[in-house]
This record gives structure tokens, C-alpha cells and sequence, in this order.
């Protein structure tokens, strides 16, 4: 899976039109990050690539491509 | 802990709220993007909140006055009342002796309150079969709800708890069990008191009398925690109770659970393998309920049923302590009571010189 395809995932689940993200976009300047943007991470992250994220996991993400690393099919 | 209880039955319910229905449209100044988003993954559309002067004790005992005259009960044969709520009237006594005394039920009755909040309904409805089974009385009511929506207009406006303010319903309900040979339930209890701090009110009790704010009665949730325990402890413990009872979704009429989010509930349906429109959702007018959201749900959707029969429910409520139980039960459409409105409370009268005398 490209890089491109996980980002259109995460604008997917956000709400956010195509393109918004990149790699390098910082997390905390996208406004729709929130609490629940956060839980729909989690479902996606659990559902689509088996993994269970914890609070901290998800406070430690500053970027996208923090999040990408993640985006991995066992 | 799976726990049965002999010759017992849970046979009515009500609920009560305010007569004013809020829109979250209406009520919250966010931007329209962020209210649909809200609506959407919660499912909550709006909420009923209480007066100013209402507490949850005013619901219950509305709730349960209509309760016990729709079934024609004999006041003197109702032997246990439980309060069960985390928004109680007076730091002391506890709220269920003043119920008592209001619904003027006899001195040989057992009550009192319970501090539970989403697992409260399970927790009472198990407490109350315990005490029927093991008493003379015939009857008894588990009173469950609270005014989280009153608690929560003190939540600071952040961007992390925003979901607070918006989330919770005021309202409060009556459950009567008899005692009926033959019938039984089952329940399955747990607790995870580690992860206390996940959903907690920290000021105002004598741990931290004082917040440094100044503002007391408030609580606050790690929505992340919360959301990881109830997607994995909820299906996991419907699924144990299944299978300790021998037991399939079909078995079931529909699936109740606490009204927490939409989005934990269609994924503690998904691992529990309920069909969707098996699982009652109400939370998109009652907003989260607490206490009351499993009873609420089923006055929700069976209340006004001009059809009568008999439905099997499996519930689970999951929430602060942190704390969750399942239960499964057969109840006659019939005893399901329409949804109380009311815009009365109990003027208790007091003041200071109360104190004197």
C-alpha cells in the first residue's frame, strides 16, 4: 500500500477533502484532529491493520507519516 | 463473577425526563462542520436536560409513581428501593430514604443509594434480585439516572473535553422485580478499579475537597481509555455470558446497551456478532443517560407498543469505576410504561433554621 492510498484512508475517515494531508502535515494544525478523530483512528487502525493503539501511542504522533509507519498490513 | 438469582422477575419499567427536548444544533455555538461530526460518530442529535431545581431524584420518583399505579402494586408490599446515582440529592442521607418517604412507602423497607454510573443499572438490578430472593417482600424497585447534563454545563470549554458538554441527557427510571417462582437471572460482574482515573470528578469529595479552580462538580474522561475499554470489555464479557449461558444473539430480541457512543456501540455489536437492528439506540435523543440508559431504551422502543408480547433483552452496561456487567432478562412489552414527562421537583423546604431548632 502507497503512502498516497494510507492518506486517503485517514482523509476518508476524517472528513477532510483529498489532498489536505501530506506526509509532513503536522497533526496539530489540522483542526478536525479531535477526540473524535482520534477514536476513528483507532477503529480504522484496528479494523484495517491490526493494531491496537493506546492513548500514548496516539500522543506521541506529531505528523502523518508518524501515523503511515503504523499503516502496516501484518 | 457470574452470579444466579432464583425466583425473581423483573416486571415494569419507566422513565422520566424533563418536558423540554434541546437540539445540539440549537444549544452548542461551535461551527456547523464540527456539530455534524459530532452528530454523526455520537449519535447524539439533542438531549433532554433538567430544570435548574430537578434533580435526578425527581425523574425516579416519577418514573415510579406511574410505575406503581399502572400495575396497581400495594405501596406496603414494595419491601427494597434502590437509588442508584452519582447525582444525589444531599451529600447525606442517602437519597433513597427521602424516596422513600415521598413515595410513602411502609418503614419495613430496605434502602438505600448506590455510586454507580454506566454499570449502575446491571449492578442494582443484581443487588435488588439479591435481596428479593432472600427477603419476605414481594416487591422491589431499583430507581437508576442521573443529571450528567447539569454536571457537565460546568465543563470548561477545551477542545479535548468539548464532547462532554453535549454528550449527556438528564433523566431518571423505575424498575420493579417481583418475586416469581421458577424465573431466574443471570449476571456477570467486573471491576477494573486501575484505571479509576479514566472517567472521575475529583473535587468536591474529601480526598481533594478543593479544586484549584474553585470549581467543584465537574468530571472529566480520558475519551481514548474509555473508548479502548469498552470496545474490548463490553463484547468480551456478552460473549463469556453467552457462552457461560448457552445462548446466541438469536436468542435474543434485541441487544441494550449502556447508550455510551454510537460508534462503541456498533463495534461491541460487531464482536458480539449482533445483527445492527437487533441493538436499541436512543442515545440520539436522550443524549448518554448514565445509569438510566438501558431502561430508557427500552421505554424508547417498546413504551408505546400497541402490540403486546414478550421480549428477551441483553444488556450490558460499561462505564466509570471502571466497572461493567451483563444481564439478560424476559419482560412483557406490556410492563414497559410510554416515557414520563415532568417538570416537578421536591421542595424539601430547607433552610438554616432547620438546623437550630
Amino acid at each position: 500500500m502507497t503512502d498516497q492510498e494510507k492518506i486517503a484512508m485517514l482523509e476518508e475517515i476524517w472528513e477532510l477533502d483529498e489532498g489536505t494531508l501530506a506526509t509532513d502535515t503536522v497533526l496539530a494544525d489540522v483542526d478536525e484532529y479531535d477526540s473524535m478523530a482520534k477514536l476513528s483512528l483507532i477503529v480504522l487502525m484496528d479494523d484495517e491493520f491490526g493494531v491496537k493503539l493506546t492513548g500514548d501511542v496516539i500522543k506521541g504522533f506529531k505528523t502523518v507519516s508518524d501515523i503511515l509507519k503504523l499503516m502496516v498490513i501484518a | 463473577m457470574l452470579t444466579e438469582i432464583k425466583n425473581v422477575k423483573v416486571i415494569g419499567m419507566a422513565a422520566a425526563v424533563s418536558p423540554e427536548w434541546d437540539s445540539i444544533k440549537e444549544m452548542a455555538d461551535e461551527d456547523e462542520v464540527t456539530i455534524k461530526r459530532f452528530i454523526k460518530k455520537t449519535g447524539v442529535s439533542g438531549r433532554y436536560s433538567a430544570s435548574p431545581k430537578q434533580t435526578t431524584a425527581d425523574f425516579c420518583y416519577a418514573a415510579a409513581e406511574k410505575l406503581i399505579a399502572e400495575k396497581s402494586i400495594d405501596k406496603n408490599q414494595i419491601g427494597i428501593l434502590i437509588f442508584v446515582t452519582q447525582t444525589s440529592d444531599y451529600r447525606i442521607p442517602a437519597t433513597a430514604c427521602v424516596l422513600q418517604h415521598r413515595l410513602d412507602l411502609s418503614n419495613e423497607c430496605i434502602c438505600f443509594d448506590i455510586n454507580l454510573g454506566c454499570s449502575g443499572f446491571v449492578y442494582g438490578l443484581n443487588i435488588v434480585s439479591c435481596l428479593l430472593a432472600n427477603t419476605g417482600t414481594k416487591y422491589g424497585l431499583l430507581l437508576a439516572g442521573d443529571t450528567s447534563a447539569r454536571e457537565h454545563s460546568n465543563l470548561r470549554k477545551q477542545k479535548e473535553g468539548r464532547s462532554g458538554t453535549w454528550l449527556f441527557g438528564d433523566s431518571g427510571t423505575a424498575t420493579l422485580l417481583e418475586k416469581e417462582d421458577g424465573n431466574s437471572l443471570r449476571f456477570l460482574s467486573n471491576t477494573d478499579g486501575r484505571r479509576y482515573k479514566a472517567i472521575i470528578s475529583p473535587y468536591g469529595g474529601w480526598r481533594n475537597p478543593d479544586s484549584p479552580d474553585g470549581r467543584t462538580h465537574y468530571a472529566v474522561m480520558d475519551d481514548i481509555a474509555v473508548f479502548n475499554f469498552a470496545t474490548e470489555e463490553a463484547p468480551n464479557q456478552l460473549n463469556e455470558y453467552m457462552g457461560m449461558t448457552g445462548t446466541t444473539p438469536e436468542n435474543y430480541d434485541c441487544l441494550v446497551l449502556h447508550q455510551a457512543n454510537l460508534m462503541i456501540m456498533k463495534r461491541v455489536a460487531k464482536k458480539t456478532a449482533f445483527p445492527e437492528e437487533k441493538m436499541l439506540v436512543s442515545m440520539n435523543l436522550f443524549g448518554n443517560t448514565s445509569s438510566a440508559s438501558i431502561p430508557i431504551s427500552l421505554v424508547d422502543k417498546y413504551g408505546d407498543t400497541e402490540d403486546p408480547n414478550k421480549i428477551n433483552a441483553l444488556c450490558c452496561g460499561f462505564g466509570v469505576g471502571l466497572s461493567w456487567a451483563t444481564v439478560a432478562f424476559e419482560i412483557a412489552t406490556s410492563g414497559i410504561l410510554p416515557l414520563v414527562h415532568t417538570d416537578e421537583y421536591f421542595k424539601d423546604g430547607y433552610n438554616l433554621d432547620d438546623q437550630v431548632k
